[in-house]
């Protein structure tokens, strides 16, 4: 058999689809190697064959190159990548990639106006706080008033009542201060006395102010007071009758007899 | 080389064996289609079909190396895997049994219908179809089934040299209907 006999026997065809056997394989790879004709006629075959068969495609199911991706261990991101390079895909993905950055627009926007609302919350509440904080001072500052303005409606009601007198004191020359002054208001009818402070220092720790009638030459108390600043009486005992009045710095509680090196003012009661 | 792609035969060839997994995933893109029409036509169900086919293409990535040039081209090699891992599927015991009540019908063994009922309208079984019938069963039964010239002889109860000639007469036929 010469070789272009062997060529056209269907050998070629038999040995490209598997259907040859072993000895035949044998010898036809033999032929190959020998003559380059058969060689040529084998290729040719082979290339109309690829050709015709690539023609005849049926698409497999989507998920088995994963799957077949990931049985060999290949990367799941290689996959993506090849998959990338498929351009039916593009579109679909470039689409995924719009919303994915859609959303991921809205999120940082929704993130960004919860920050904002925030802020403002807080602003309005530190606001409200203030608001808060000054109603208070207003009203303390009022309750302040009032009191400050009862004192004075009271201070005036005194002062313009026409049975007080007046007794006048003034410091005397031993006074530790002799600038001293304080005035006593003693309403003769009902015998209550008043005592305004017009000016005397601040009382040293543990000691108290306390007030004497002097009342046949002899000192009765009257009571105890703080130094009280502005225009403020201070309501202290009735007393019936005097000749003077004094002032003396003595110990917290007041004492039974005045201390006289402690006597701050005095003053006598006139008419 | 005359096709189309982005890899010639030998660099697609090379780049496979160095476990390129680009080249892989063009392989597959270009070429499962075709694979897949063949083992089809094998195995007739898209489900088994679809486990050759992975099958054939992680034997392709693992033995790659045993692929030899001179012997044939890229597809020959493939499409045998194809076809030798669609024929191994026809005759596993899982396979039978679960054809059994279906292809009860399809008996090989001296059945006349059974290639009409194999005939379709894709790939090789187009070429079937133009075939003389004594030339489409003995076709149908070498190649779609699997059988050695030897048996077919026995199943038929033709002599060996008359299923060789017919085979043969075939394939030549097919190099015509493939131009």
């Amino acid at each position: 058999m010469n070789v272009q006999d062997y060529i056209l026997s269907g050998i070629v065809e038999s040995h490209v689809l598997g259907l040859a056997s072993p000895e035949e394989n044998a010898e036809f790879e033999r032929m190959c190697a020998a003559h380059n004709e058969v060689l040529a006629a084998r290729n040719a075959f082979e290339i109309q064959l690829e050709l015709g068969l690539q023609k005849q495609k049926l698409e497999p199911p989507s998920e088995l190159k994963s799957r077949i991706f990931s049985e060999i261990g290949i990367e799941k991101s290689t996959v993506a990548k090849a998959l990338l390079t498929k351009p039916t895909l593009i579109p679909r993905i470039g689409f995924a990639r719009y919303v994915a950055a859609a959303s991921l627009l809205l999120l940082a926007g929704s993130v960004l106006l919860n920050f904002y609302l925030l802020g403002q919350y807080k602003k309005t509440i530190a606001k409200n706080e203030e608001l808060i904080a000054a109603q208070t001072q207003v009203a303390s500052n009022n309750e302040i008033m009032q009191t400050k303005l009862l004192n004075y409606e009271n201070a005036i009601n005194l002062m313009k009542n026409p049975l007080m007198a007046i007794v006048k004191m003034s410091g005397v020359p031993k006074s530790p201060d002799p600038s001293s002054m304080a005035t006593v208001y003693w309403d003769t009818k009902s015998k209550e006395v008043y005592l305004l402070v017009n000016q005397l220092p601040k009382p040293v720790a543990n000691k108290q102010y306390q007030l004497w009638a002097i009342v046949d030459g002899k000192p009765v108390d009257v009571g105890i007071f703080d130094s009280v600043e502005g225009l403020s009486f201070v309501k202290l005992k009735t007393i019936q009758k005097a000749e003077a009045f004094a002032i003396t710095l003595e110990k917290k509680g007041g004492s039974a007899t005045p201390d006289m090196e402690a006597m701050y003012v005095m003053g006598k009661v006139t008419g | 080389m005359g096709l189309p792609g982005t890899y010639s035969e030998q660099e697609l060839t090379s780049a496979l064996k160095a476990k390129d997994e680009q080249a892989f995933s063009y392989l597959y893109d270009n070429y499962s289609g075709s694979l897949y029409s063949i083992i089809l036509q094998i195995v007739k169900s898209p489900e088994v079909a679809s486990d050759v086919l992975q099958e054939v293409f992680v034997n392709i990535w693992r033995k790659i190396e045993s692929y030899d040039p001179i012997k044939g081209r890229l597809f020959t090699w493939m499409l045998n895997i194809s076809r030798n891992a669609s024929i191994d599927m026809l005759r596993s015991k899982n396979y039978q049994n679960s054809q059994k009540n279906q292809e009860i019908t399809d008996n090989v063994y001296g059945d006349s219908q059974v290639t009409q009922t194999s005939i379709d309208s894709i790939g090789l079984s187009k070429f079937l179809g133009k075939l003389r019938p004594e030339q489409r069963v003995l076709i149908e039964l070498a190649y779609f089934k699997g059988y050695t010239h030897d048996e077919i002889a026995q199943i038929e109860d033709i002599p060996l040299g008359t299923v060789k000639t017919r085979i043969r007469n075939a394939l030549l036929q097919l190099r015509e209907l493939l131009k």
